[in-house]
């Protein structure tokens, strides 16, 4: 028991020195989370348990991102994600006043102007859940099955780059990881290194 | 005469131009194809270079870039009796950003690269070079890059030392790490990644630090450093996105406090995974 709490204590001194690096796993449990959306609503995960739910770390003026949005990359993914019954949150961790911060109306105007279909756009400054699932990059993303176990996180795709033109040969790996939840098999690329701009945190 | 004084400011302005080409304001960073000698040689290996003048806190990636970014990369097209090897990449710097860590380069740092001269390649002619560059330059936020750098460089008997690009290339051959002769391995345990190296001048610095080449193996906060019975090991927290352990990895250690910044490589064997309980661990 004594260990217990030892070992308690010093893996949370370890998520305080590691801020960016506490992360999740796949295979285990996702951790829910509650925030605001660009609605002004709460969302948790909790409250979408029975449904596969996808989370994209987002940055509208990171070139990474706007080679999956202006190529229309990601909203093909979302629409065909929400179309099948997925729950699509998209999130941003960018601190006030970092590039790619976005208020509500902001964000509303994203989504707008990308003709977007996320479930939700979350609202997450002070970057409470990007460092609880350690999200790095923008986009980064995460899969997370009806039980609320993660099932794949990394890269949406295989080709690290921000040229469009790489799109049709990479691999898309969250379309993939929802295909092969959908028809009961098991994910083949669980993992993969996610690639983007760095996720801007408060400093 | 409006026309007259905008005729002076715009001479001005291309006398203000420095000679490295390139628009530094919304690239933030100039690059430029150098080459160390007047001339290639037959038969022997030439280097060139990739010059980037980072605007101050700007900077480009390593090969492995970190939590984020992209490595530069580069394609040549050459004549088929010039062959361009891999960047021989300088030791990095590791760079923070709100508790996110890249490595890479800011200032002026040449990326060498070697060029293996065809023993048939005839003196007298003249060699053309293109390489498509592709970067990205980050400060927090990120600007990509793209262009293509041209150079020629006649093929002579013997070739001196260019004036104007001696001293980047002298830099550029000192930040090279070199191979160590240290014996090592490297083993998962707990959710971390110990390399353990021993042989002679370990580097006994309070300013070293250590990047591991490849990607998905471990995190990129800088490794706790620990020393004792003339071993020196170095602790990283595995990566989240660790796959599979390959056979070996390769690391780049630096010893910040040498004059110079002195940098060694070595490769290290995976010791035989052992009962580990990484991840699983709460």
């Amino acid at each position: 028991m004594k260990l217990h709490i030892l070992l308690s204590l010093s893996l949370l001194a370890l998520a305080f020195a590691l801020p960016a690096s506490a992360g999740v796993a796949v295979g285990e449990a996702a951790p829910d989370f509650s925030v605001t959306d660009s609605n002004g609503k709460t969302q948790t995960l909790a409250q979408y348990k029975g449904k596969t739910v996808v989370l994209e770390w987002n940055n509208p003026e990171c070139p990474f991102v706007r080679k999956h949005y202006s190529s229309g990359n990601m909203q093909k993914q979302q629409a065909d994600a929400v179309a099948d019954g997925v729950v699509w949150l998209t999130i941003n961790s960018g601190a006030n006043g970092k590039q790619g911060h976005l208020d509500g109306a902001g964000a509303n105007a994203f989504v707008a102007q990308y003709h977007a279909t996320p479930t939700a756009y979350l609202l997450d400054p002070d970057g409470k859940v990007g460092k609880l699932y350690g999200a790095r990059t923008t986009p980064h993303m995460y899969v997370i099955d009806a039980s609320g176990t993660l099932r794949y996180m990394g890269g949406i795709d295989s080709i690290a780059s921000t040229d469009k033109e790489d799109l049709a040969k990479a691999t898309q790996y969250v379309r993939q990881a929802l295909a092969e939840l959908k028809a009961g098999k098991p994910v083949s690329t669980a993992t993969s290194q996610p690639y983007g701009c760095g996720v801007k945190y408060e400093s | 005469m409006h026309t007259h004084e905008l005729l002076l400011a715009a001479t001005a302005l291309v006398l203000a131009v420095p000679t490295v080409a390139a628009s530094a304001d919304k690239d933030h960073v100039r690059v430029e194809l150098i080459a160390e000698k007047s001339a290639l040689v037959p038969g022997e290996r030439a280097w060139v270079g990739l010059r980037l003048v980072h605007e101050p806190h700007w900077h480009t990636y390593w090969v492995n870039p970190g939590d984020s970014g992209l490595p530069t990369k580069l394609k040549w097209q050459l004549p088929a009796n010039i062959k361009a090897g891999d960047i021989a990449w300088p030791a990095p710097r590791r760079f923070e950003v709100g508790g996110l860590f890249n490595i890479g380069y800011g200032g002026d740092v040449v990326l060498p690269v070697p060029l293996e001269v065809a023993a048939d390649a005839k003196p007298g002619t003249t060699v053309p070079m293109s390489v498509e560059v592709r970067w990205l330059v980050c400060r927090e936020e990120c600007v990509p890059g793209k262009k293509t750098l041209k150079l020629a460089l006649p093929v002579a008997a013997s070739a001196s030392a260019n004036a104007r690009t001696r001293k980047a290339f002298v830099a550029a051959h000192a930040a090279q790490p070199l191979a160590s002769t240290w014996t090592g391995n490297a083993r998962l345990a707990g959710g971390q990644m110990e390399v353990t190296l021993s042989g002679a001048d370990l580097p006994s610095s309070d300013k070293l630090d250590a990047f591991v080449v490849q990607s998905q193996l471990v995190a990129y906060a800088p490794p706790k450093v620990a020393r004792s019975d003339g071993a020196l090991t170095l602790t990283f927290d595995k990566s989240e996105y660790l796959a599979a352990t390959p056979a070996a990895i390769d690391l780049v250690l630096i010893d910040g406090a040498h004059p110079n910044v002195l940098a060694r490589s070595i490769r290290v064997p995976f010791a035989a995974a052992e009962a580990t309980n990484p991840s699983a661990t709460h």
